[in-house]
C-alpha cells in the first residue's frame, strides 16, 4: 500500500469524520436553540393514542410503506428508496472495513452483499437523476445542491462498487478516488441536503408527538369500500 | 446591495421571531423527493403546473428562511436556491402561493417521508403577510369582523338573538310544546353550546335541530349571548393574536356562565381552533372540558338519553371527513359510528378518514373570491370522489365543507345534497310517547319552505342590475307565494319602493344610476320607509363596512352571492318573522 493510499484510508478519513462531527454538533446546537412549540390542549381522538406512541409510530413510519398513501401507491419508488439508502449504508461500511477489517472482504458472502447493494444503489441513483432532470415538477423543486448531491452519491457508489474487492494489484486509483470522495462527502454532507437524516428524528418526533396527542397517529389508513353497483 | 421595502424587511424580521423547533425542522428537512406532489388536490387537477407542488409551494418560504437563517443559504444562496424578498411585489407573489394555492389541508404532511409539516409553515407564512397587511381582501374583511364584531360573519348581537328566538318559536310550533326552549346565558349549565355564525345567517335549522336534541336528551344547556362564535379566522389567516383572542372570548364566557362543558357544533376549523389550537395561540390553560357535538350526540344515543330511528334517513349517504377534524384532531371514528346509527345506507368514499381529500373550500378559501376558479378546478377530485359513491347525500361535520361541497356540487352539476350529522340525527329522533305527534309532523324538518306558500301576502321588491339574478329571485319568491316587484337600478328601486311600500326590499350594492348603499341610506332616512326591512344581497361581501358604518340602523339581512334557494327563503322568512314579532 502506498503512503498516499494509507493517508487516504486513515488520516484523511479521520480528519473528515472529526470535521463532520464538529459541524453536526454545531448544527444540532443551532436547531435546539429554537424553542419547541407546546401542546397545551387536552388530548383528542382515540383514547389509546398518546404523544409517545405517536412519536414512536412517526419515527418508524418510513419502515411501514403501507402507512402512507405516497409510499403505498408507489411500491417501486419505495423499493428504490430502500435500495438507495442500503447502498449508502454499505458504502459507508466499506470505508471502515477496508482500513480496519479488510479480512472481512475475503468472505464471498459479505463481498457479494456489498457489491450488489452498492451496485443497485448506483443504478437507482442514475434512475433518480433521470427522473429529476426529465420531470418538470422535479426540475422546478430542484436546486444545484439537489443535483450535485445525487450526482456525488451516484459517482461515489460507482467507485465504491469497484473498490469492494480492495485489490491494489492492478493499481490504487479506484481506491484512492473512493477514499478521497468519501472524505469530500463527509465534509460536504453537513452543508447539503444529504444531512436530512440529522433532521429526520426531529421533524418526525415532533409531528408524531403532536399527532399522537391528537389521536391521528398511529395512523388509520382508509379502507377501500366494496364496489357498489349503482 | 438591493434596497428592501419596509414590508419585506418586516416579514424577514418577523420570520426570525416566529421560528420554533418544529418549523425550523420542517424548513430544513425537505429533500425535494417529490413524494408529496401527487398527494395534493391542486396538483392532481393541474398536472402540468409545477407551481402547485407542495414542495415548490413550501420552497417559497423556505428560500427566505435559507437566505437569512440557514448557513449554506447565507454563504452560497444560489446553491440551495435561497432567495430573499425585496419588494412588495415579491410579497404579493408569496401571497398568491400561500393563500391561493394551498388550503392548509395537511394531506401532504401526512404523506411526507420526512414529516415536513408544510401546512404549519404555510400558515405561518400567511401570518407574516397578514402582519404587514398583505392578504386577500376577503381575509381582511372577515378578520376585521372577528376582531370588531366578535364573529367572522359580522352577525350583530340582535340578529343572533332574534334567530335563536325565531328557532325556538319554530320548534315550539313543530312540537306543540311551549316548554321547548333555547336558553340564553343560563348559569351553571352542564353544557354551553357554541356555534358557527354561518348557522345564524344561512342555516338556522341546524340550531333548531341541535336544540331539539338537547331538549329530548334532557340536557341542562345554554347558549351564550356573546362569545358564541366557535369559529376562528386566526387559523386561516395565520394570525396567532386573533386566534388567541377569539378563543379567550369564548373560554371567558363559558367561565362567566360557570358552564361545565363547552360543546362545539359541527365545524372542522372551529373544532380544531377552539379545542386544540387557541389554548396554544393564546397561551391559555382551559379549565373546563370541550367536545364536538358529534361526540355529544353519539353519547346521548349510547346512554339512552335519546332514541333514534334510522329508517327515517333512507337515502344513500356518504361521509366527507373535514381535514381539520380528521387530520388534525383525530375525529373520524365517532361520526361514522353516529352515522351508522341514524342512516340505513352509509357508503364510504375513498380515500377517507385522515387520508380524505380536502373539500377545496378549506383554509379560508371560500372567503378568497379571487381564487374561486382555481378552487373549483381543483374540486374535480372531490366531485369524482362523491360521484363514485352513488350517494344522494354527503354528510360532513364542518360548515366550511358544507359551503365548499355545495359550491362544487353546483359547479359540477351533481345530484347530491349536503347535510350535517345534526340534521340527520334530529330527523331520526324518536319523539317520546307523551308528546308524540302525528308521523308527518314528527319527521318535519325546520324549515321546509319551498313547497308551502310561506310568503303568501308579502310584497317584496328585488333591486339588482343582473337580469338572471332578478329572474332567479323572482321565481323562487313567487313560488313561495310572494308578490314580487323588480328594479334594475337604484333610482328605479327608490321610486318603486315609494310607490309600492313593499314588506321587504332586497338590494344589490353595485347598480347603475344609484348604488345600493345610497338607496339603503335614502330608505333609512325617510320616516315613511325607514321601517321597511332591507336585505343586502351582494357579490362584494367586502363592502359590508360601507353599509354598517353608515349613521343609520343596520340592514336586517346581509347575504353574499351566490345565494341558493333555501338560503334566500330562510333569510327572507327570518327577517319577516322577526319584524312581525317585534311589531307585536
Amino acid at each position: 500500500m502506498s503512503d498516499a493510499l494509507h493517508f487516504a484510508e486513515h488520516t484523511l478519513q479521520e480528519i473528515a469524520l472529526i470535521f463532520m462531527a464538529v459541524v453536526y454538533i454545531i448544527r444540532l446546537l443551532w436547531i435546539f436553540h429554537f424553542k419547541a412549540g407546546r401542546d397545551r390542549q387536552a388530548p383528542t381522538g382515540a383514547f389509546n393514542t398518546t404523544p409517545a406512541k405517536g412519536a414512536l409510530y412517526s419515527l418508524a413510519n418510513i419502515m411501514m410503506p403501507w402507512g402512507m398513501e405516497s409510499t403505498r401507491k408507489k411500491p417501486l419508488f419505495y423499493i428504490q428508496f430502500v435500495i438507495f439508502h442500503l447502498g449508502v449504508v454499505s458504502a459507508i461500511l466499506l470505508s471502515f472495513i477496508i482500513p480496519y477489517g479488510p479480512s472481512l472482504l475475503e468472505s464471498q458472502f459479505i463481498a457479494a452483499i456489498l457489491h450488489s447493494s452498492i451496485g443497485l444503489a448506483c443504478l437507482v441513483g442514475c434512475i433518480r437523476m433521470i427522473r429529476r432532470i426529465t420531470k418538470p415538477v422535479m426540475r422546478a423543486i430542484s436546486s444545484p445542491d439537489d443535483y450535485f448531491s445525487l450526482a456525488l452519491l451516484t459517482a461515489w457508489f460507482f467507485f465504491a462498487f469497484w473498490a469492494v474487492p480492495n485489490n491494489t494489484q492492478n493499481g490504487e486509483t479506484i481506491l484512492l478516488i473512493y477514499f478521497w470522495m468519501t472524505a469530500f462527502f463527509l465534509i460536504y454532507v453537513p452543508f447539503s441536503k444529504i444531512s436530512h437524516y440529522l433532521y429526520y428524528p426531529i421533524t418526525r418526533y415532533y409531528l408524531g408527538k403532536t399527532l399522537g396527542h391528537r389521536g391521528v397517529y398511529p395512523f388509520k389508513r382508509s379502507n377501500r369500500p366494496e364496489v357498489v353497483n349503482h | 446591495m438591493k434596497n428592501r421595502s419596509y414590508k419585506a424587511e418586516k416579514v424577514i424580521e418577523l420570520l426570525g421571531k416566529k421560528l420554533n423547533r418544529q418549523i425550523v425542522g420542517s424548513l430544513a428537512a425537505c429533500v425535494h423527493c417529490g413524494m408529496c406532489t401527487e398527494m395534493c388536490h391542486y396538483v392532481l387537477t393541474n398536472p402540468d403546473d409545477p407551481t402547485y407542488a407542495p414542495a415548490y409551494k413550501g420552497d417559497q418560504l423556505r428560500k427566505i428562511f435559507k437566505r437569512h437563517y440557514d448557513w449554506t443559504g447565507r454563504v452560497f444562496p444560489w446553491w440551495v436556491k435561497a432567495k430573499s424578498v425585496y419588494t412588495d411585489e415579491d410579497l404579493e407573489a408569496l401571497k398568491d402561493t400561500v393563500f391561493g394555492k394551498c388550503t392548509n389541508c395537511r394531506r401532504c404532511t401526512i404523506n411526507c417521508p420526512m414529516g415536513v409539516d408544510l401546512a404549519s409553515f404555510n400558515r405561518m407564512a400567511r401570518g407574516l403577510l397578514v402582519s404587514v397587511g398583505i392578504m386577500p381582501e376577503g381575509v381582511a374583511v372577515v378578520s376585521k369582523d372577528q376582531w370588531e364584531i366578535g364573529n367572522q360573519m359580522g352577525v350583530l348581537k340582535e340578529d343572533y338573538l332574534d334567530t335563536l328566538e325565531w328557532m325556538e318559536e319554530e320548534l315550539q310550533d313543530e312540537l306543540e310544546d311551549e316548554t321547548v326552549k333555547i336558553p340564553v346565558d343560563k348559569m351553571n349549565c352542564d353544557v354551553v353550546y357554541s356555534i358557527n355564525p354561518r348557522e345564524v345567517k344561512y342555516d338556522p335549522r341546524t340550531i333548531a335541530d341541535a336544540a331539539k336534541i338537547f331538549h329530548f336528551a334532557g340536557e341542562n344547556w345554554t347558549m351564550p349571548s356573546e362569545g358564541w362564535d366557535m369559529t376562528n379566522f386566526g387559523l386561516f389567516s395565520g394570525d396567532d393574536d386573533l386566534g388567541g383572542s377569539v378563543g379567550r372570548r369564548l373560554y371567558e364566557k363559558v367561565e362567566e356562565l360557570r358552564g361545565k362543558k363547552l360543546v362545539i357544533s359541527e365545524c372542522g376549523h372551529g373544532y380544531r381552533s377552539t379545542r386544540c389550537e387557541a389554548p396554544n395561540w393564546g397561551k391559555l390553560d382551559v379549565p373546563f372540558e370541550m367536545e364536538s357535538s358529534v361526540i355529544t350526540m353519539l353519547r346521548y344515543i349510547k346512554e339512552g338519553k335519546i332514541k333514534v330511528d334510522k329508517t327515517r334517513n333512507q337515502e344513500p349517504v356518504t361521509f366527507h371527513d373535514s381535514c381539520n377534524n380528521a387530520r388534525s384532531c383525530g375525529l373520524f371514528d365517532e361520526p361514522r359510528e353516529l352515522l351508522n346509527l341514524v342512516v340505513t345506507d352509509f357508503r364510504e368514499m375513498y380515500p377517507n378518514k385522515a387520508e380524505n381529500y380536502c373539500c377545496t373550500g378549506g383554509g379560508g378559501a371560500m372567503s378568497m373570491t379571487e381564487y374561486t376558479p382555481r378552487r373549483l378546478k381543483s374540486a374535480k377530485i372531490k366531485a369524482d370522489q362523491l360521484t363514485a359513491t352513488g350517494a344522494k347525500i354527503v354528510v360532513t361535520s364542518c360548515h366550511n365543507c358544507v359551503d365548499g361541497l355545495t359550491d362544487l356540487i353546483r359547479h359540477y352539476k351533481l345530484d347530491i345534497k349536503v347535510a350535517q350529522l345534526v340534521n340527520l340525527t334530529a330527523n331520526a329522533l324518536v319523539i317520546p310517547e307523551k308528546i308524540s305527534l302525528p308521523e308527518e309532523a314528527a319527521v318535519k324538518r325546520i324549515p321546509e319552505p319551498s313547497t308551502d306558500n310561506v310568503l303568501a301576502g308579502k310584497k317584496i321588491l328585488i333591486a339588482d342590475d343582473e337580469p338572471d339574478i332578478l329572474t332567479f329571485f323572482s321565481t323562487v319568491l313567487e313560488d313561495n307565494g310572494a308578490e314580487v316587484i323588480t328594479a334594475l337600478n337604484g333610482k328605479e328601486a327608490v321610486e318603486l319602493i315609494r310607490k309600492e311600500k313593499p314588506d321587504l326590499v332586497t338590494l344589490d350594492l353595485n347598480m347603475p344610476e344609484m348604488d345600493g348603499g345610497k338607496v339603503f341610506e335614502i330608505l333609512r332616512k325617510d320616516p315613511e320607509l325607514a321601517d321597511i326591512p332591507v336585505c343586502i344581497i351582494t357579490g362584494r361581501p367586502e363592502l359590508r363596512r360601507l353599509i354598517y358604518d353608515r349613521p343609520v340602523k343596520a340592514p336586517e339581512g346581509y347575504l353574499d352571492k351566490p345565494v341558493d334557494e333555501d338560503t334566500l327563503i330562510i333569510n327572507i322568512r327570518k327577517i319577516l318573522e322577526v319584524k312581525k314579532h317585534s311589531s307585536k
